[in-house]
Protein backbone atom coordinates (compact mmCIF):
# COMPACT_ATOMS: atom_id res chain seq x y z
CA UNK A 1 0.00 0.00 0.00
CA UNK A 2 2.35 3.36 1.14
CA UNK A 3 5.27 3.04 1.61
CA UNK A 4 5.53 2.87 5.12
CA UNK A 5 3.61 -0.14 5.62
CA UNK A 6 5.22 -3.15 8.12
CA UNK A 7 3.84 -6.81 7.50
CA UNK A 8 0.95 -6.51 9.75
CA UNK A 9 -2.59 -8.64 9.58
CA UNK A 10 -5.54 -6.13 8.38
CA UNK A 11 -7.02 -6.53 11.83
CA UNK A 12 -4.90 -5.28 13.96
CA UNK A 13 -5.02 -1.43 15.19
CA UNK A 14 -2.25 0.58 13.61
CA UNK A 15 -2.42 3.95 15.91
CA UNK A 16 0.19 6.47 15.40
CA UNK A 17 2.14 7.22 18.68
CA UNK A 18 3.17 10.69 17.75
CA UNK A 19 0.49 13.45 18.73
CA UNK A 20 1.40 15.00 15.04
CA UNK A 21 0.59 11.96 13.36
CA UNK A 22 -3.09 11.40 15.54
CA UNK A 23 -3.71 14.61 14.10
CA UNK A 24 -3.29 13.21 10.71
CA UNK A 25 -5.87 10.55 11.60
CA UNK A 26 -8.28 12.83 12.86
CA UNK A 27 -7.93 14.51 9.29
CA UNK A 28 -8.29 11.52 7.66
CA UNK A 29 -11.39 10.08 9.29
CA UNK A 30 -12.99 13.49 8.54
CA UNK A 31 -12.24 12.72 5.14
CA UNK A 32 -14.14 9.41 5.03
CA UNK A 33 -16.32 10.06 7.31
CA UNK A 34 -19.33 11.17 5.12
CA UNK A 35 -18.71 8.82 2.36
CA UNK A 36 -18.74 5.90 3.96
CA UNK A 37 -21.55 7.17 5.94
CA UNK A 38 -23.62 7.29 2.82
CA UNK A 39 -22.51 3.70 1.75
CA UNK A 40 -23.45 2.47 4.55
CA UNK A 41 -27.37 3.94 4.33
CA UNK A 42 -27.48 4.09 0.18
CA UNK A 43 -26.03 0.55 -0.02
CA UNK A 44 -24.45 -1.61 2.75
CA UNK A 45 -27.99 -1.38 4.97
CA UNK A 46 -29.94 -1.68 1.88
CA UNK A 47 -28.22 -4.93 1.23
CA UNK A 48 -28.99 -6.45 4.52
CA UNK A 49 -31.85 -5.32 4.83
CA UNK A 50 -32.85 -6.42 1.26
CA UNK A 51 -32.17 -9.87 2.09
CA UNK A 52 -34.23 -9.35 5.37
CA UNK A 53 -37.14 -8.74 3.51
CA UNK A 54 -36.60 -11.38 1.09
CA UNK A 55 -37.44 -13.70 3.86
CA UNK A 56 -40.95 -11.76 4.41
CA UNK A 57 -44.05 -11.07 2.60
CA UNK A 58 -43.99 -7.32 2.30
CA UNK A 59 -46.51 -4.66 0.46
CA UNK A 60 -43.63 -1.60 1.50
CA UNK A 61 -47.42 0.12 3.04
CA UNK A 62 -47.50 -2.14 6.33
CA UNK A 63 -45.09 -0.98 8.61
CA UNK A 64 -41.71 -3.07 8.86
CA UNK A 65 -42.03 -4.23 12.14
CA UNK A 66 -45.18 -6.04 11.02
CA UNK A 67 -44.21 -7.77 8.01
CA UNK A 68 -45.23 -11.90 8.13
CA UNK A 69 -41.93 -14.24 7.92
CA UNK A 70 -42.03 -16.89 4.90
CA UNK A 71 -38.90 -18.12 5.55
CA UNK A 72 -37.47 -19.08 2.14
CA UNK A 73 -40.65 -19.38 1.05
CA UNK A 74 -40.14 -16.32 -1.33
CA UNK A 75 -36.92 -18.19 -3.04
CA UNK A 76 -38.96 -21.59 -2.89
CA UNK A 77 -41.94 -20.06 -4.86
CA UNK A 78 -39.53 -18.37 -7.54
CA UNK A 79 -37.67 -21.56 -8.17
CA UNK A 80 -40.52 -23.92 -8.26
CA UNK A 81 -43.01 -22.30 -9.17
CA UNK A 82 -42.96 -18.54 -10.98
CA UNK A 83 -43.26 -19.90 -14.43
CA UNK A 84 -42.04 -16.26 -15.58
CA UNK A 85 -38.84 -16.03 -13.16
CA UNK A 86 -37.90 -19.12 -15.18
CA UNK A 87 -38.54 -17.95 -18.27
CA UNK A 88 -37.10 -14.23 -17.54
CA UNK A 89 -33.75 -16.31 -16.15
CA UNK A 90 -33.59 -18.20 -19.56
CA UNK A 91 -33.92 -15.41 -21.82
CA UNK A 92 -31.30 -13.21 -19.58
CA UNK A 93 -28.93 -15.66 -20.06
CA UNK A 94 -29.65 -16.03 -23.91
CA UNK A 95 -29.29 -12.45 -23.89
CA UNK A 96 -26.07 -12.14 -22.22
CA UNK A 97 -25.06 -15.36 -24.01
CA UNK A 98 -25.43 -13.84 -27.43
CA UNK A 99 -24.67 -10.31 -26.19
CA UNK A 100 -21.24 -10.88 -24.86
CA UNK A 101 -20.14 -13.38 -27.55
CA UNK A 102 -20.59 -10.65 -30.24
CA UNK A 103 -19.12 -8.15 -28.84
CA UNK A 104 -16.27 -9.70 -27.98
CA UNK A 105 -15.86 -11.16 -31.49
CA UNK A 106 -16.87 -7.81 -32.96
CA UNK A 107 -15.14 -5.70 -30.55
CA UNK A 108 -11.85 -7.49 -31.24
CA UNK A 109 -11.99 -7.89 -34.70
CA UNK A 110 -13.27 -4.34 -35.07
CA UNK A 111 -9.90 -2.98 -32.80
CA UNK A 112 -7.70 -5.22 -34.66
CA UNK A 113 -8.49 -3.64 -37.98
CA UNK A 114 -8.00 -0.15 -36.70
CA UNK A 115 -5.13 -1.02 -35.22
CA UNK A 116 -3.24 -2.28 -38.34
CA UNK A 117 -2.40 0.58 -40.86
CA UNK A 118 -5.87 2.62 -41.32
CA UNK A 119 -6.20 6.22 -41.86
CA UNK A 120 -8.70 8.31 -39.78
CA UNK A 121 -8.42 6.65 -36.81
CA UNK A 122 -10.01 9.24 -34.75
CA UNK A 123 -12.84 9.28 -37.25
CA UNK A 124 -13.76 5.37 -36.87
CA UNK A 125 -13.42 5.29 -33.64
CA UNK A 126 -16.20 8.58 -33.00
CA UNK A 127 -18.49 6.80 -35.45
CA UNK A 128 -18.43 3.83 -33.37
CA UNK A 129 -18.61 5.09 -30.03
CA UNK A 130 -21.55 7.04 -30.77
CA UNK A 131 -24.08 4.68 -29.48
CA UNK A 132 -22.35 4.06 -26.50
CA UNK A 133 -23.06 7.41 -24.94
CA UNK A 134 -26.56 7.38 -26.14
CA UNK A 135 -29.28 6.97 -23.76
CA UNK A 136 -30.63 3.50 -23.67
CA UNK A 137 -33.95 4.60 -23.58
CA UNK A 138 -33.22 6.79 -26.80
CA UNK A 139 -32.00 3.80 -28.91
CA UNK A 140 -34.85 1.55 -27.66
CA UNK A 141 -36.89 4.31 -28.79
CA UNK A 142 -35.15 4.59 -31.99
CA UNK A 143 -35.03 0.81 -33.01
CA UNK A 144 -38.93 0.06 -31.99
CA UNK A 145 -39.43 2.00 -34.85
CA UNK A 146 -36.69 0.97 -36.92
CA UNK A 147 -37.57 -2.96 -36.26
CA UNK A 148 -41.25 -2.16 -36.24
CA UNK A 149 -43.38 -4.73 -38.07
CA UNK A 150 -45.43 -2.30 -40.21
CA UNK A 151 -43.51 0.89 -40.74
CA UNK A 152 -40.12 -0.11 -40.01
CA UNK A 153 -37.21 1.17 -42.70
CA UNK A 154 -35.50 -2.31 -42.15
CA UNK A 155 -38.41 -4.27 -43.72
CA UNK A 156 -39.16 -1.36 -45.99
CA UNK A 157 -35.69 -2.52 -47.31
CA UNK A 158 -36.38 -6.18 -47.15
CA UNK A 159 -39.78 -6.16 -49.38
CA UNK A 160 -38.13 -3.92 -51.42
CA UNK A 161 -35.99 -6.93 -52.24
CA UNK A 162 -38.77 -9.05 -52.72
CA UNK A 163 -38.40 -10.93 -49.13
CA UNK A 164 -41.23 -11.22 -46.90
CA UNK A 165 -42.10 -9.15 -44.13
CA UNK A 166 -39.96 -9.69 -40.53
CA UNK A 167 -42.06 -9.16 -37.40
CA UNK A 168 -38.82 -8.51 -35.15
CA UNK A 169 -39.87 -7.45 -31.99
CA UNK A 170 -42.61 -8.74 -32.72
CA UNK A 171 -42.58 -12.59 -32.31
CA UNK A 172 -41.49 -14.89 -29.89
CA UNK A 173 -38.65 -16.22 -32.39
CA UNK A 174 -37.11 -12.98 -33.49
CA UNK A 175 -37.48 -10.88 -30.22
CA UNK A 176 -34.11 -11.63 -28.56
CA UNK A 177 -31.99 -11.59 -31.69
CA UNK A 178 -33.40 -8.39 -32.12
CA UNK A 179 -32.40 -7.05 -28.78
CA UNK A 180 -29.01 -8.61 -28.70
CA UNK A 181 -28.54 -7.02 -32.36
CA UNK A 182 -29.64 -3.55 -30.34
CA UNK A 183 -27.52 -4.10 -27.01
CA UNK A 184 -24.46 -5.24 -29.21
CA UNK A 185 -24.87 -1.80 -31.35
CA UNK A 186 -25.14 0.09 -28.40
CA UNK A 187 -21.87 -1.17 -26.60
CA UNK A 188 -19.34 -2.85 -29.66
CA UNK A 189 -17.87 0.77 -29.69
CA UNK A 190 -16.69 0.62 -25.68
CA UNK A 191 -15.33 -2.76 -25.93
CA UNK A 192 -13.82 -1.76 -29.54
CA UNK A 193 -11.87 1.29 -27.39
CA UNK A 194 -10.97 -1.34 -24.79
CA UNK A 195 -9.20 -3.78 -27.16
CA UNK A 196 -7.47 -1.11 -28.99
CA UNK A 197 -5.76 0.16 -25.86
CA UNK A 198 -4.80 -3.58 -24.70
CA UNK A 199 -3.24 -4.16 -28.78
CA UNK A 200 -1.53 -0.62 -28.68
CA UNK A 201 -0.43 -1.87 -25.12
CA UNK A 202 1.43 -5.31 -26.62
CA UNK A 203 5.50 -3.90 -27.37
CA UNK A 204 5.94 -4.16 -31.44
CA UNK A 205 8.91 -5.72 -30.21
CA UNK A 206 7.54 -9.01 -30.08
CA UNK A 207 6.02 -8.93 -33.39
CA UNK A 208 9.40 -8.33 -34.52
CA UNK A 209 11.00 -11.24 -33.24
CA UNK A 210 8.15 -13.28 -34.83
CA UNK A 211 8.64 -11.74 -37.74
CA UNK A 212 12.59 -12.67 -37.94
CA UNK A 213 11.14 -16.17 -36.81
CA UNK A 214 9.28 -16.52 -40.22
CA UNK A 215 5.67 -16.44 -37.93
CA UNK A 216 2.78 -15.28 -40.28
CA UNK A 217 -0.02 -13.13 -39.53
CA UNK A 218 -2.01 -16.34 -37.84
CA UNK A 219 0.50 -17.12 -36.00
CA UNK A 220 1.27 -13.76 -34.12
CA UNK A 221 -2.29 -13.35 -33.75
CA UNK A 222 -2.42 -16.76 -31.81
CA UNK A 223 0.88 -16.54 -30.33
CA UNK A 224 1.44 -13.23 -29.48
CA UNK A 225 -1.81 -11.09 -29.74
CA UNK A 226 -4.28 -13.46 -28.12
CA UNK A 227 -2.21 -14.61 -25.02
CA UNK A 228 -1.37 -11.31 -23.92
CA UNK A 229 -4.71 -9.73 -24.94
CA UNK A 230 -5.88 -12.16 -22.03
CA UNK A 231 -6.27 -9.47 -19.24
CA UNK A 232 -8.15 -7.38 -21.18
CA UNK A 233 -10.21 -10.28 -22.49
CA UNK A 234 -10.98 -11.12 -18.96
CA UNK A 235 -12.09 -7.40 -18.34
CA UNK A 236 -14.60 -7.36 -21.72
CA UNK A 237 -16.22 -10.58 -20.44
CA UNK A 238 -16.78 -10.36 -17.16
CA UNK A 239 -18.36 -6.45 -17.28
CA UNK A 240 -19.88 -7.12 -20.01
CA UNK A 241 -21.33 -10.50 -18.76
CA UNK A 242 -22.46 -8.10 -15.30
CA UNK A 243 -24.08 -5.61 -17.53
CA UNK A 244 -26.03 -8.00 -19.74
CA UNK A 245 -27.74 -9.61 -17.05
CA UNK A 246 -29.36 -6.63 -15.49
CA UNK A 247 -30.55 -5.29 -18.79
CA UNK A 248 -33.55 -3.47 -18.09
CA UNK A 249 -33.84 0.29 -20.11
CA UNK A 250 -33.77 -1.49 -23.24
CA UNK A 251 -36.81 -4.23 -22.83
CA UNK A 252 -38.68 -2.02 -20.92
CA UNK A 253 -39.25 0.07 -23.68
CA UNK A 254 -39.31 -1.75 -26.85
CA UNK A 255 -41.83 -4.64 -25.56
CA UNK A 256 -41.96 -4.34 -22.07
CA UNK A 257 -41.41 -8.24 -21.76
CA UNK A 258 -43.98 -9.16 -24.61
CA UNK A 259 -44.47 -10.97 -27.02
CA UNK A 260 -45.79 -13.66 -23.95
CA UNK A 261 -43.13 -12.95 -21.94
CA UNK A 262 -40.81 -14.14 -24.62
CA UNK A 263 -38.21 -11.03 -23.41
CA UNK A 264 -39.13 -11.05 -20.29
CA UNK A 265 -35.70 -10.59 -18.46
CA UNK A 266 -35.05 -10.80 -14.53
CA UNK A 267 -34.60 -7.44 -13.38
CA UNK A 268 -37.65 -6.17 -15.34
CA UNK A 269 -39.60 -9.36 -14.07
CA UNK A 270 -38.47 -8.02 -10.79
CA UNK A 271 -39.54 -4.47 -11.66
CA UNK A 272 -43.11 -5.19 -12.23
CA UNK A 273 -43.26 -7.40 -9.29
CA UNK A 274 -41.96 -4.68 -7.12
CA UNK A 275 -43.23 -1.82 -8.39
CA UNK A 276 -46.18 -3.30 -9.93
CA UNK A 277 -47.89 -5.69 -7.46
CA UNK A 278 -46.23 -4.67 -4.49
CA UNK A 279 -44.17 -7.99 -3.33
CA UNK A 280 -40.92 -6.72 -2.17
CA UNK A 281 -40.42 -9.85 -0.48
CA UNK A 282 -40.65 -12.01 -4.30
CA UNK A 283 -38.95 -8.87 -6.05
CA UNK A 284 -36.33 -8.76 -3.29
CA UNK A 285 -35.53 -12.83 -3.65
CA UNK A 286 -35.22 -12.05 -7.41
CA UNK A 287 -32.73 -9.43 -7.05
CA UNK A 288 -30.88 -12.10 -4.22
CA UNK A 289 -30.98 -15.29 -6.76
CA UNK A 290 -30.11 -12.80 -9.63
CA UNK A 291 -27.01 -11.04 -7.82
CA UNK A 292 -25.86 -14.94 -6.54
CA UNK A 293 -25.71 -16.09 -10.03
CA UNK A 294 -23.68 -13.05 -11.47
CA UNK A 295 -21.05 -13.56 -8.57
CA UNK A 296 -20.52 -17.14 -9.72
CA UNK A 297 -20.38 -16.56 -13.31
CA UNK A 298 -17.86 -14.02 -12.44
CA UNK A 299 -15.77 -16.20 -10.13
CA UNK A 300 -16.00 -18.23 -13.10
CA UNK A 301 -15.15 -16.58 -15.58
CA UNK A 302 -11.76 -15.12 -13.73
CA UNK A 303 -11.25 -18.69 -12.62
CA UNK A 304 -11.02 -19.95 -16.40
CA UNK A 305 -9.66 -16.91 -17.69
CA UNK A 306 -6.56 -16.59 -15.30
CA UNK A 307 -6.03 -20.01 -15.62
CA UNK A 308 -5.68 -20.53 -19.24
CA UNK A 309 -3.62 -17.13 -18.85
CA UNK A 310 -0.96 -18.68 -16.68
CA UNK A 311 -0.72 -21.57 -18.87
CA UNK A 312 0.37 -20.40 -21.89
CA UNK B 1 0.51 4.22 -46.00
CA UNK B 2 -1.93 2.27 -47.68
CA UNK B 3 0.87 0.67 -50.16
CA UNK B 4 1.80 -2.77 -48.28
CA UNK B 5 4.70 -5.05 -48.81
CA UNK B 6 2.15 -7.94 -49.60
CA UNK B 7 1.18 -8.86 -53.21
CA UNK B 8 -2.11 -9.28 -51.50
CA UNK B 9 -2.08 -5.92 -49.82
CA UNK B 10 -3.96 -3.80 -52.41
CA UNK B 11 -6.75 -6.43 -52.26
CA UNK B 12 -6.97 -6.79 -48.18
CA UNK B 13 -6.91 -2.85 -47.39
CA UNK B 14 -10.06 -2.55 -49.50
CA UNK B 15 -11.85 -5.28 -47.98
CA UNK B 16 -10.57 -3.56 -44.45
CA UNK B 17 -11.85 -0.26 -45.71
CA UNK B 18 -15.02 -2.03 -46.95
CA UNK B 19 -16.07 -3.58 -43.46
CA UNK B 20 -14.90 -0.30 -41.70
CA UNK B 21 -17.21 1.54 -43.90
CA UNK B 22 -20.23 -1.22 -43.26
CA UNK B 23 -19.42 -1.23 -39.81
CA UNK B 24 -19.84 2.63 -39.54
CA UNK B 25 -23.11 3.23 -41.57
CA UNK B 26 -24.91 0.64 -39.60
CA UNK B 27 -23.51 2.75 -36.56
CA UNK B 28 -24.72 5.89 -38.17
CA UNK B 29 -27.76 5.07 -40.07
CA UNK B 30 -30.26 4.76 -36.81
CA UNK B 31 -29.08 8.62 -35.69
CA UNK B 32 -29.86 9.78 -39.38
CA UNK B 33 -32.98 7.83 -39.87
CA UNK B 34 -34.53 9.52 -36.45
CA UNK B 35 -33.71 12.64 -38.13
CA UNK B 36 -35.00 12.37 -41.71
CA UNK B 37 -38.19 10.49 -40.28
CA UNK B 38 -38.57 13.59 -37.64
CA UNK B 39 -39.00 15.57 -41.13
CA UNK B 40 -41.63 13.21 -42.54
CA UNK B 41 -45.49 13.79 -41.81
CA UNK B 42 -47.34 11.08 -40.17
CA UNK B 43 -48.37 9.91 -43.46
CA UNK B 44 -44.77 9.81 -45.47
CA UNK B 45 -44.18 7.27 -42.31
CA UNK B 46 -47.00 5.05 -43.22
CA UNK B 47 -46.63 4.87 -46.65
CA UNK B 48 -46.01 1.65 -48.83
CA UNK B 49 -44.07 1.53 -50.67
CA UNK B 50 -42.46 3.32 -48.05
CA UNK B 51 -40.37 6.37 -48.89
CA UNK B 52 -37.17 7.37 -48.34
CA UNK B 53 -37.08 11.18 -47.90
CA UNK B 54 -39.67 13.42 -47.15
CA UNK B 55 -41.29 15.47 -50.28
CA UNK B 56 -40.45 18.55 -48.02
CA UNK B 57 -38.91 18.64 -44.96
CA UNK B 58 -41.66 19.00 -42.10
CA UNK B 59 -39.45 21.53 -39.78
CA UNK B 60 -43.23 22.69 -38.23
CA UNK B 61 -42.77 18.83 -36.36
CA UNK B 62 -39.92 20.37 -34.03
CA UNK B 63 -42.52 23.56 -33.28
CA UNK B 64 -45.35 20.97 -32.16
CA UNK B 65 -43.12 19.25 -30.02
CA UNK B 66 -41.83 22.17 -28.36
CA UNK B 67 -45.20 23.11 -27.59
CA UNK B 68 -46.42 19.50 -25.88
CA UNK B 69 -43.64 19.32 -23.67
CA UNK B 70 -40.97 21.59 -21.99
CA UNK B 71 -37.55 20.52 -23.78
CA UNK B 72 -35.92 23.76 -22.20
CA UNK B 73 -37.28 22.37 -18.38
CA UNK B 74 -36.30 18.57 -19.40
CA UNK B 75 -32.78 19.79 -20.26
CA UNK B 76 -32.36 21.98 -17.12
CA UNK B 77 -33.30 19.18 -14.64
CA UNK B 78 -30.85 16.61 -16.45
CA UNK B 79 -28.27 19.44 -16.38
CA UNK B 80 -29.16 20.28 -12.74
CA UNK B 81 -29.29 16.99 -11.04
CA UNK B 82 -26.68 15.21 -13.49
CA UNK B 83 -24.52 18.13 -12.34
CA UNK B 84 -24.76 17.83 -8.81
CA UNK B 85 -23.79 14.25 -8.85
CA UNK B 86 -21.10 14.35 -10.35
CA UNK B 87 -19.91 17.38 -8.43
CA UNK B 88 -20.80 15.42 -5.18
CA UNK B 89 -19.08 11.75 -6.87
CA UNK B 90 -16.36 13.97 -7.25
CA UNK B 91 -15.76 15.04 -3.84
CA UNK B 92 -16.72 12.49 -2.24
CA UNK B 93 -14.65 10.24 -3.81
CA UNK B 94 -11.23 11.99 -3.48
CA UNK B 95 -11.97 12.89 -0.11
CA UNK B 96 -12.18 9.47 0.68
CA UNK B 97 -9.47 8.21 -1.87
CA UNK B 98 -7.44 10.77 -0.57
CA UNK B 99 -7.30 9.60 3.11
CA UNK B 100 -7.28 5.73 1.92
CA UNK B 101 -4.11 6.37 -0.17
CA UNK B 102 -2.06 8.83 2.20
CA UNK B 103 -3.09 8.64 5.81
CA UNK B 104 -2.98 5.79 8.60
CA UNK B 105 -5.36 5.17 10.48
CA UNK B 106 -6.71 1.80 12.32
CA UNK B 107 -9.32 0.63 10.30
CA UNK B 108 -8.08 1.66 7.03
CA UNK B 109 -7.71 -2.20 5.16
CA UNK B 110 -10.87 -3.18 7.09
CA UNK B 111 -12.77 -0.27 5.60
CA UNK B 112 -11.10 -0.56 1.98
CA UNK B 113 -12.06 -3.85 1.76
CA UNK B 114 -15.56 -3.20 2.54
CA UNK B 115 -15.19 -0.75 -0.13
CA UNK B 116 -13.88 -3.25 -3.07
CA UNK B 117 -17.21 -5.65 -1.70
CA UNK B 118 -19.41 -2.80 -2.15
CA UNK B 119 -18.59 -2.34 -5.73
CA UNK B 120 -19.43 -5.28 -6.60
CA UNK B 121 -23.29 -4.46 -5.71
CA UNK B 122 -25.48 -4.24 -8.75
CA UNK B 123 -27.99 -1.28 -8.10
CA UNK B 124 -30.92 -3.89 -8.25
CA UNK B 125 -29.91 -5.56 -4.88
CA UNK B 126 -30.30 -2.58 -3.36
CA UNK B 127 -33.26 -0.51 -5.34
CA UNK B 128 -36.02 -1.75 -3.15
CA UNK B 129 -34.46 -0.39 0.18
CA UNK B 130 -32.89 2.98 -1.05
CA UNK B 131 -36.48 3.75 -2.44
CA UNK B 132 -38.32 2.89 0.80
CA UNK B 133 -35.53 5.36 2.15
CA UNK B 134 -36.73 7.74 0.15
CA UNK B 135 -39.76 7.53 0.55
CA UNK B 136 -39.42 7.22 4.11
CA UNK B 137 -37.79 10.38 4.35
CA UNK B 138 -40.37 12.21 2.10
CA UNK B 139 -38.06 12.60 -0.61
CA UNK B 140 -40.21 11.51 -3.26
CA UNK B 141 -40.90 13.65 -6.24
CA UNK B 142 -37.76 15.88 -5.35
CA UNK B 143 -34.62 16.90 -6.75
CA UNK B 144 -32.69 15.56 -3.83
CA UNK B 145 -34.61 12.12 -4.12
CA UNK B 146 -33.53 11.72 -7.16
CA UNK B 147 -29.91 12.78 -6.42
CA UNK B 148 -28.80 12.31 -2.85
CA UNK B 149 -28.44 8.39 -3.06
CA UNK B 150 -26.20 8.85 -5.45
CA UNK B 151 -23.77 11.11 -4.36
CA UNK B 152 -21.00 8.43 -3.26
CA UNK B 153 -19.46 5.68 -5.45
CA UNK B 154 -17.42 2.89 -3.93
CA UNK B 155 -16.29 2.56 -7.83
CA UNK B 156 -15.15 6.51 -7.27
CA UNK B 157 -13.57 5.96 -4.18
CA UNK B 158 -11.42 2.83 -5.41
CA UNK B 159 -10.49 4.91 -8.56
CA UNK B 160 -9.34 8.27 -6.54
CA UNK B 161 -7.60 6.08 -3.96
CA UNK B 162 -5.85 4.40 -6.89
CA UNK B 163 -4.38 7.15 -8.93
CA UNK B 164 -3.30 8.98 -5.92
CA UNK B 165 -1.56 6.40 -4.37
CA UNK B 166 1.23 7.34 -7.26
CA UNK B 167 1.53 10.82 -5.95
CA UNK B 168 5.13 10.91 -4.32
CA UNK B 169 4.88 11.18 -0.68
CA UNK B 170 7.82 13.29 -0.71
CA UNK B 171 5.52 16.35 -2.29
CA UNK B 172 2.95 16.04 0.33
CA UNK B 173 5.81 15.77 3.46
CA UNK B 174 7.48 18.73 2.08
CA UNK B 175 4.15 21.28 1.64
CA UNK B 176 3.89 20.15 5.57
CA UNK B 177 7.16 21.22 6.10
CA UNK B 178 6.48 24.37 4.92
CA UNK B 179 2.95 24.57 6.99
CA UNK B 180 0.49 23.67 4.49
CA UNK B 181 -2.44 22.26 6.15
CA UNK B 182 -4.08 19.26 5.40
CA UNK B 183 -6.85 20.43 3.29
CA UNK B 184 -4.57 22.62 1.03
CA UNK B 185 -2.30 19.84 0.38
CA UNK B 186 -5.59 17.73 -0.70
CA UNK B 187 -6.61 20.74 -2.45
CA UNK B 188 -3.28 22.18 -3.42
CA UNK B 189 -1.59 19.30 -4.50
CA UNK B 190 -2.92 16.69 -4.51
CA UNK B 191 -6.01 17.42 -6.54
CA UNK B 192 -4.05 18.77 -9.86
CA UNK B 193 -2.07 16.65 -9.82
CA UNK B 194 -4.96 14.01 -10.71
CA UNK B 195 -6.91 16.11 -12.71
CA UNK B 196 -6.84 13.40 -15.46
CA UNK B 197 -8.44 11.04 -13.49
CA UNK B 198 -11.17 13.29 -12.08
CA UNK B 199 -12.24 14.30 -15.61
CA UNK B 200 -12.56 10.49 -16.37
CA UNK B 201 -14.79 9.65 -13.20
CA UNK B 202 -16.36 12.92 -14.04
CA UNK B 203 -17.20 11.74 -17.52
CA UNK B 204 -18.32 8.37 -16.57
CA UNK B 205 -20.40 9.59 -13.50
CA UNK B 206 -22.22 12.44 -16.32
CA UNK B 207 -22.86 10.01 -18.78
CA UNK B 208 -24.38 7.02 -15.84
CA UNK B 209 -26.67 10.15 -14.57
CA UNK B 210 -27.89 11.80 -17.63
CA UNK B 211 -28.95 8.47 -19.71
CA UNK B 212 -30.04 6.79 -16.02
CA UNK B 213 -33.56 6.15 -16.22
CA UNK B 214 -34.80 3.31 -13.69
CA UNK B 215 -34.24 5.40 -10.60
CA UNK B 216 -35.87 8.94 -11.94
CA UNK B 217 -38.43 6.71 -13.06
CA UNK B 218 -39.03 4.99 -9.94
CA UNK B 219 -38.49 8.92 -7.72
CA UNK B 220 -39.83 11.32 -9.76
CA UNK B 221 -43.89 12.10 -10.77
CA UNK B 222 -44.51 15.72 -11.89
CA UNK B 223 -43.69 16.90 -14.97
CA UNK B 224 -41.67 19.82 -13.86
CA UNK B 225 -38.89 17.65 -12.34
CA UNK B 226 -38.93 15.05 -14.99
CA UNK B 227 -35.05 14.53 -16.62
CA UNK B 228 -34.58 14.01 -20.64
CA UNK B 229 -34.65 10.09 -20.50
CA UNK B 230 -38.38 10.42 -18.78
CA UNK B 231 -39.56 12.71 -21.51
CA UNK B 232 -38.72 10.91 -24.07
CA UNK B 233 -40.60 7.60 -22.10
CA UNK B 234 -43.52 9.72 -22.28
CA UNK B 235 -43.03 10.85 -25.42
CA UNK B 236 -43.76 6.76 -26.41
CA UNK B 237 -47.32 7.03 -25.12
CA UNK B 238 -48.00 10.48 -26.16
CA UNK B 239 -46.86 10.08 -29.85
CA UNK B 240 -47.81 6.56 -30.00
CA UNK B 241 -49.56 7.29 -33.36
CA UNK B 242 -47.19 9.75 -34.74
CA UNK B 243 -43.74 8.40 -34.91
CA UNK B 244 -42.41 11.50 -36.61
CA UNK B 245 -42.89 13.74 -33.52
CA UNK B 246 -41.58 11.04 -31.25
CA UNK B 247 -38.44 10.80 -33.61
CA UNK B 248 -38.21 14.31 -33.41
CA UNK B 249 -38.59 14.43 -29.48
CA UNK B 250 -35.63 11.71 -29.36
CA UNK B 251 -33.59 13.71 -31.67
CA UNK B 252 -33.86 17.11 -29.56
CA UNK B 253 -32.42 14.63 -26.13
CA UNK B 254 -29.63 12.70 -28.00
CA UNK B 255 -27.73 15.24 -30.25
CA UNK B 256 -26.60 17.86 -27.95
CA UNK B 257 -24.81 15.19 -25.90
CA UNK B 258 -23.53 13.70 -29.29
CA UNK B 259 -22.06 16.95 -30.38
CA UNK B 260 -20.45 17.30 -27.06
CA UNK B 261 -19.05 13.91 -27.18
CA UNK B 262 -17.44 14.84 -30.86
CA UNK B 263 -16.22 17.82 -29.71
CA UNK B 264 -14.56 15.87 -26.64
CA UNK B 265 -14.23 12.32 -27.97
CA UNK B 266 -10.57 12.47 -26.96
CA UNK B 267 -10.68 12.70 -23.87
CA UNK B 268 -13.75 10.42 -23.51
CA UNK B 269 -11.67 7.91 -25.32
CA UNK B 270 -8.58 8.33 -23.48
CA UNK B 271 -10.39 8.03 -20.45
CA UNK B 272 -12.34 4.90 -20.75
CA UNK B 273 -9.10 3.28 -21.98
CA UNK B 274 -7.11 4.37 -18.86
CA UNK B 275 -9.77 3.27 -16.67
CA UNK B 276 -10.97 0.35 -18.40
CA UNK B 277 -7.41 -1.06 -17.98
CA UNK B 278 -7.20 -0.34 -14.14
CA UNK B 279 -10.43 -1.81 -13.22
Amino acid sequence: MTAVSPKRAWWTPDIPKSPLMRRRMLWAYAFISLPILALLVFLLGPILFSGWVSLHRWDMLSPVSEMPWRGLGNYVFLLTKDKVFAKALGNTFLFAIGGVGANTILGLGFALLLNSRIRGQRVWRVLYFMPVITAPLALAVMFSFIFDRNFGVVNSFITSLGLPRQPFLSAPSQVLMTLIFIAVYQFVGYYIVIFLAGLQGIPQDYYDAAQVDGAGKWQEFRFITLPLLKPVMLFVVVTNTIGALQVFDLVFATTGGAPANSSMTVVLHMYNTAFKFSRMGRASAMAFILFGIILLITILQVRLLRDRAYQD
Amino acid sequence: MIQSDHPLGGFATALKYIVLVGGAFVMVFPFVWMLIASLMTAGEIQLRPPVWLPATPQFNNYAELVESIPIARLYFNSLFTSGIIVFGVLLSSSLAGFAFAKYRFPGRELLFYLILATMMIPFFVTLIPVFFIVRQLGWIDTYQGLVIPGLTSAYGIFLMRQFMITVPDEIIDAARIDGASELSIYWRIVLPLIKPALATLGTFVFIGAWNNFLWPLLVLNSRELMTLPLGINSLRSLYADNTNLLMAGTAVSVLPMLFVFIYLQRYFIQGIALTGLKG
